[in-house]
C-alpha cells in the first residue's frame, strides 16, 4: 500500500514525547507497593509486630473477631490473632514462591525461547508443540493433581510451577528472537566466524532480556494468584499464606468479613502492582502511538463555492496529516484541484509522493488514526470536510464510487457479492430487495461478469482477480454517481486484464458523463486513459495540466526527469531501474525550498531555499523555478 | 478421513493418554483407598480383604486394563463414600457445571462485544480508556478474590443473592431460583474471560478497521454503526470464536474455584471433594470426562468456525 514513507516504529526507536509508555504516578506507586511488599518479606521477622499466633483471647490483647481498628489495625480472627502481622508475615511464601519460580522458570523459558527462535526448523516445531499442549491443559487442574498426590511444600511448587511457566517465557522470547535474528549484527557476528552458540548467547540472549523481564513481572502475579487459588482449594503450601488466609476468613464473611477481604485486598493490589509495573516496562520496548484526532462539525453547503467554481470536484489547500511515532506525516500538502463533469484527471507520482492520501483525503477513509484534514473538498457544491455526517454519507454514498487498489482486499470476504451490492443500494435509496436483487445482476452483467446470476450468490474469494475488481466497479456505479474515484485500479492485476479494466472504466464514464479521478504510477496509463494530469511530488501537486501537453512539453524538473526514464515509477528507489536517482523527502520535516531539490540536476541555492511559487500559464500550472528546458538567464 | 472419524481419533487417543497418566499419579499418592473404604475402626485384616476386592493388589497395568474395560461397558466404579456408581455422581454434577460454564461464556460475550467494538471505534478516547483500565484490574483479579467481593456485596451487605448453592434446584424445575444461585459463581467465572476478550476483540477490530473493505464500505457513505457490525466485526468475530475454545482449558480450571467457592453441587467441587477423601473411581471418571469435554469443544468450535467462516468453507474443497 502506498501510504507514505513514513518512519516505521520499530523496537527501540522512539521520539521524544510521542509513544511514550505511561511511566506515571500509577506506575512508580505500583513500583512502591512491591518494595513495601519485598520488605515485608523480608523483614517480617525483625520489624515490632504481635506475634501472628499469639492468641489475642487468651493474652487478652485481641477481642475475638475483634473490627480492624487503633488496636489492631486489620482486626483479629476467631481466636484473636492479629490479622496485620499474619498478612505481614504471609508476604513472605508469596515473595519466595513467586521469585523461585519466575527465576527458575523464566530463565528455562528464555533458554528454550532463544533456542526455538534462533535455530527454527524441527527443533523449534518440537519445542512450539510441546508448549502449545501445555498452554491447553487447565494448569491449575495439573497442580491441584499433584499437590493433591505429593502434598504442598516449596519443594513440590517450586519445580511444577516453574515447569508450568515455562511456555508462557518460551513464546514471548521466541517472537523477540525471530525477529532479531534476521537483524544485520547477528549475521555480521556469524560472518565474522562466531559459532552459533555463541552468537545465542553473547547477541541475542542479553536483547532479549528485557522483554523477558517484562513478562516475568506478569508471572509474578500469576504465582501469587495461583498459589492462592491451591491454598484456597485448601491444598495451599504448609506456611502461613495470603491464600491460606483468604480461604480461613472465606467461610465467616459474614460474621467477620475483614478476615477474608484485607488479606484478598492485599493479594489484589501487589498483582496489580506487579502486572501494572510489567506493562509499563513492555510499552517501553514496545510503544504504542498516542492517537490524537477531533473532527469538526457544521454545514457543509456553501454556495459561494458552487457558484464560483463550474467543477464537480473542486480540492482547494487541502493539508492532510497524521501523527507516527516518527512525528507528524504531512502527506498530502496544500493541494488544489479542480475535476470538471465528464472529465478525467490522472493523479500520477512514485510511492509515498502522496497521491493515494490525496484519494483518500476526499473520501475520508484512512487506514491510520488521527488523520487531521484541512482546506476543502468540494463535491457538487458541499464541502465535505465540514459536511454533517448525514450529508457527507449522502454525498459518499450517491454523487462518488470508489474503486480501490487491490481488489483481492477490498472486498468484504465474509459475505457474498450480492449481498455487499444490494447493501450499497438499500442504504442509499428507497428499493425492495427483490429489486435491488435484480438491478445487482444488471449490474454485475453491466460490468462484464459472466453468469452474473450465479455470481451474485458467491464469495469474493471464490472470483478471480479480475473479476474481483469488476465486482468493485459494480459497487463503486451502483448508485450512479457523478464523480468516480480510482486508485491504482489495475496494479493488483495481469497486464492482459489490466488494459480491460481501464476499457471498461473509461466506457463507462462515457455512458454516463461521470468524471474521473485516477490515480496511478504508471505514466502509460495516464498517458492512455486521460484528459488532464497531476503530477505529485512530496505531498504537492508540482505540475498540471491537460495530458498532452504536459506529455509534449512538461515544464517542471521532476515530470521531464519522469518522462526521460523509464515509465516504470513502482521501483523501490535505488534500485538500478528505479525513475530517478535519489529517494523522495520526508514528510515529516520536509526540507526548505523546492521538495525536489535533492535529486534535481539543475537546483541551485534558490531551489534550496525558496519554496518555488506555482505559476498559471492558461491551463498549465506548475511550480519550478527553472521550468522547461532549464535556466535561461 | 471424514471429520467424525478424526474426532474419534483424537477423542480415543487423548482419553487414553490423559486417563493413564492420571491413573499413575493416583497409583502413586501416598493414600489407601482401602483403609479409607473400610473406615476408621477397621481391623487391618479388614482393609486387606476390601484390598483384594478392589483389586488393589494387582499389578498397576493390570489394574489400569481392568478399570478401562469397565470404562468400555460403561462401569466407571463406586464411590468408597456412599457406594453410589461415579456415573451417577458424576451425571448428576454434569448439568450444574455446563450451565455454569454456558452462562460465564454469555455473560462474557454479552459484556466484551459491545465493550471490545465501542473500544475499538476511538482508541485511546475516553470509554477505550476506561474498558482497558477494568480490564487491567480484572485480569489481576484472581477468580476466587473477585468471588469473595462479589459474595461480600451482593449477598451479606445488600442481602440480594444467596451466597451459597446449595440447595440448587434444576434449570428447567425453578429457573428463577436456579439463576439467582448461578448468578455470583458465573460473574467470578466470566471476569477473567471478559478481560481477555475485551483485549482480543479491540486488538483484532482496530486492525480490521483500517483493512480496506472496511475503507471501502466507509467510503460508500455507510454509517459508523453498519460499517463496524457489518463490516468489520464479522471477520473478526472469528478470531472471538476461536478464542472461545481456547479459552475452555481456562474455564474448566476456573470452574473449580467458583464451585467450591459457591458450593456449587458441580463436577468441579465433585472432583476436590473426591481427591480429598481419595475417592478415586469419581477422581478418573471426572478426569475422563474433562477430557473427553475439552477435545469435543474444541472440536465443536473448530466445526462452528468452518460452517460460519465461508474463506474457510470453500477453501477446504
Ligand atoms: S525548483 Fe529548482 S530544484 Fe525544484 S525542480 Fe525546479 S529547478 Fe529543480
Amino acid at each position: 500500500m502506498a501510504v507514505v514513507d513514513a518512519p516505521t516504529s520499530r523496537t527501540g526507536d522512539r521520539a521524544p514525547g510521542f509513544g511514550r509508555p505511561s511511566m506515571g504516578f500509577i506506575f512508580w506507586l505500583s513500583v512502591t507497593w512491591i518494595l513495601l511488599v519485598v520488605l515485608a518479606a523480608a523483614l517480617a521477622d525483625v520489624v515490632p509486630l504481635r506475634d501472628p499466633d499469639a492468641l489475642g483471647v487468651r493474652t487478652g490483647e485481641i477481642e475475638r473477631f475483634e473490627t480492624p481498628g487503633k488496636n489492631a489495625w486489620f482486626g483479629g480472627d476467631g481466636q484473636g490473632r492479629d490479622l496485620f502481622a499474619q498478612v505481614i508475615h504471609g508476604a513472605r511464601p508469596a515473595m519466595v514462591l513467586s521469585a523461585a519460580v519466575t527465576s527458575i522458570g523464566g530463565s528455562l523459558g528464555v533458554l528454550v525461547g532463544v533456542v526455538a527462535g534462533y535455530f527454527r526448523g524441527r527443533t523449534d516445531s518440537v519445542i512450539m508443540g510441546v508448549a502449545e499442549i501445555m498452554f491447553a491443559f487447565p494448569a491449575i487442574i495439573l497442580l491441584f493433581a499433584v499437590s493433591a498426590v505429593w502434598g504442598m511444600t516449596m519443594a513440590i511448587l517450586i519445580p511444577a510451577m516453574a515447569i508450568l511457566a515455562v511456555p508462557g517465557y518460551a513464546r514471548i522470547v521466541r517472537g523477540v528472537t525471530i525477529a532479531l535474528a534476521e537483524r544485520d549484527f547477528v549475521d555480521a557476528a556469524r560472518a565474522m566466524g562466531a559459532s552459533r552458540s555463541r552468537v545465542v548467547i553473547k547477541e541475542l540472549l542479553p536483547l532479549v532480556a528485557l522483554p523477558a523481564i517484562a513478562f516475568g513481572f506478569l508471572g509474578f502475579g500469576l504465582v501469587i494468584a495461583t498459589e492462592g487459588a491451591l491454598a484456597f482449594l485448601g491444598l495451599g503450601l504448609e506456611q502461613r499464606t495470603w491464600g491460606s488466609l483468604i480461604a480461613g476468613g472465606q467461610g465467616l464473611i459474614r460474621e467477620a468479613p475483614h478476615l477474608a477481604l484485607i488479606p484478598a485486598t492485599a493479594m489484589f493490589l501487589t498483582i496489580m502492582a506487579f502486572n501494572y509495573v510489567g506493562d509499563g516496562i513492555r510499552e517501553l520496548i514496545d510503544p504504542r502511538p498516542i492517537v490524537v484526532g477531533r473532527k469538526r462539525k457544521a454545514d457543509g453547503h456553501d454556495p459561494a463555492i458552487s457558484a464560483a467554481s463550474d467543477a464537480l470536484l473542486s480540492i482547494r489547500d487541502l493539508t492532510t496529516s497524521f501523527p507516527t511515532a516518527g512525528g507528524t506525516v504531512t502527506a498530502v500538502d496544500g493541494v488544489s484541484l479542480d475535476v470538471r463533469t465528464g472529465r478525467s484527471v490522472g493523479i500520477v507520482g512514485e510511492s509515498g509522493s502522496g497521491k493515494t492520501m490525496l484519494l483518500r483525503s476526499i473520501t475520508g477513509a484512512f487506514p491510520v488514526l488521527g488523520v487531521q484534514r484541512t482546506g476543502r473538498v468540494v463535491v457538487d457544491g458541499t464541502d465535505l470536510l465540514t459536511a454533517s455526517p448525514a450529508q457527507r454519507s449522502t454525498m459518499l454514498g450517491t454523487e462518488i464510487g470508489i474503486v480501490s487498489q487491490n481488489p483481492l482486499t477490498a472486498l468484504n470476504p465474509v459475505r457474498t457479492v450480492g449481498s455487499q451490492l444490494i447493501e450499497v443500494m438499500r442504504v442509499h435509496r428507497e428499493i425492495s430487495k427483490a429489486a435491488a436483487r435484480a438491478r445487482a445482476i444488471e449490474s454485475l452483467a453491466q460490468v462484464g461478469i459472466p453468469q452474473p446470476d450465479q455470481r451474485v450468490d458467491m464469495y469474493p474469494h471464490q472470483l478471480s482477480g479480475g473479476m474481483r475488481q469488476r465486482v468493485t466497479i459494480a459497487l463503486a456505479l451502483a448508485n450512479e454517481p457523478r464523480l468516480l474515484l480510482a486508485d491504482e485500479p489495475t496494479t493488483a492485476l495481469d497486464v492482459t486484464i489490466q488494459d480491460q479494466i481501464l476499457r471498461l472504466l473509461s466506457a463507462l464514464c462515457e455512458q454516463r458523463d461521470m468524471a474521473l479521478v485516477l490515480v496511478t504510477h504508471d505514466l502509460q496509463v495516464v498517458r492512455g486513459w486521460t484528459d488532464d494530469v497531476a503530477v505529485m511530488y512530496g505531498g504537492q501537486i508540482v505540475e498540471a495540466g491537460p495530458t498532452a501537453a504536459v506529455f509534449d512539453d512538461p515544464q517542471h524538473q521532476y515530470t521531464q526527469a519522469l518522462l526521460a526514464s523509464t515509465p516504470r515509477l513502482d521501483l523501490r528507489p535505488h534500485s538500478r531501474l528505479a525513475a530517478i536517482e535519489g529517494q523522495p523527502p520526508s514528510l515529516v520535516a520536509p526540507p526548505p525550498g523546492c521538495r525536489f531539490a535533492a535529486r534535481c540536476t539543475i537546483a541551485d541555492d534558490r531551489c534550496r531555499a525558496e519554496d518555488p511559487m506555482p505559476v498559471q500559464i492558461r491551463d498549465r500550472e506548475f511550480r519550478c523555478w527553472y521550468p522547461g528546458t532549464g535556466k535561461v538567464t | 478421513m471424514s471429520a467424525v472419524a478424526r474426532l474419534t481419533v483424537r477423542l480415543v487417543v487423548v482419553a487414553l493418554a490423559v486417563s493413564f497418566a492420571s491413573f499413575s499419579l493416583l497409583s502413586a499418592a501416598p493414600g489407601d483407598p482401602a483403609a479409607a473404604k473400610a473406615g476408621f475402626s477397621a481391623t487391618p485384616e479388614r482393609v486387606a480383604e476390601i484390598r483384594s476386592e478392589l483389586g488393589l493388589d494387582d499389578p498397576f497395568l493390570v489394574r489400569y486394563g481392568d478399570w478401562l474395560a469397565g470404562v468400555v461397558q460403561g462401569n466407571f466404579g463406586t464411590s468408597v463414600l456412599n457406594q453410589q456408581p461415579a456415573s451417577k455422581l458424576i451425571g448428576d454434577a454434569m448439568p450444574h457445571t455446563v450451565e455454569l460454564m454456558i452462562l460465564a461464556q454469555i455473560i462474557a460475550l454479552g459484556v466484551a462485544i459491545p465493550a471490545g467494538v465501542y473500544s475499538a471505534q476511538r482508541p485511546n478516547g475516553w470509554f477505550d480508556r476506561l474498558a482497558g483500565a477494568v480490564s487491567f484490574g480484572m485480569l489481576a483479579t484472581p477468580p476466587f478474590v473477585l468471588g469473595i467481593y462479589l459474595a461480600f456485596v451482593f449477598a451479606v451487605r445488600l442481602d440480594w443473592l444467596p451466597a451459597v448453592a446449595t440447595d440448587l434446584p434444576g434449570l428447567l424445575e425453578d429457573p428463577v431460583e436456579n439463576l439467582r444461585q448461578m448468578i455470583l459463581p458465573a460473574l467470578t467465572l466470566a471476569s477473567g474471560m471478559v478481560a481477555i476478550y475485551v483485549r482480543l476483540l479491540r486488538t483484532d477490530l482496530i486492525e480490521t478497521l483500517q483493512q480496506d473493505f472496511v475503507l471501502m464500505a466507509q467510503s460508500r457513505g455507510y454509517s459508523r454503526r453498519r460499517v463496524l457490525w457489518r463490516h468489520a466485526f464479522r471477520p473478526s468475530a472469528f478470531s472471538l470464536l476461536t478464542a472461545t475454545g481456547l479459552t475452555t482449558a481456562g474455564l474448566l480450571g476456573g470452574a473449580l474455584i467458583a464451585e467450591t467457592l459457591f458450593a456449587v453441587p458441580g463436577v468441579g467441587r465433585l472432583a476436590v471433594t473426591a481427591i480429598f477423601t481419595e475417592d478415586y473411581d469419581v477422581v478418573m471418571g471426572v478426569v475422563l470426562l474433562l477430557s473427553v469435554a475439552f477435545v469435543v469443544t474444541n472440536f465443536v468450535v473448530d466445526a462452528l468456525y468452518t460452517v460460519l467462516d465461508p474463506r474457510v468453507r470453500h477453501g477446504s474443497r
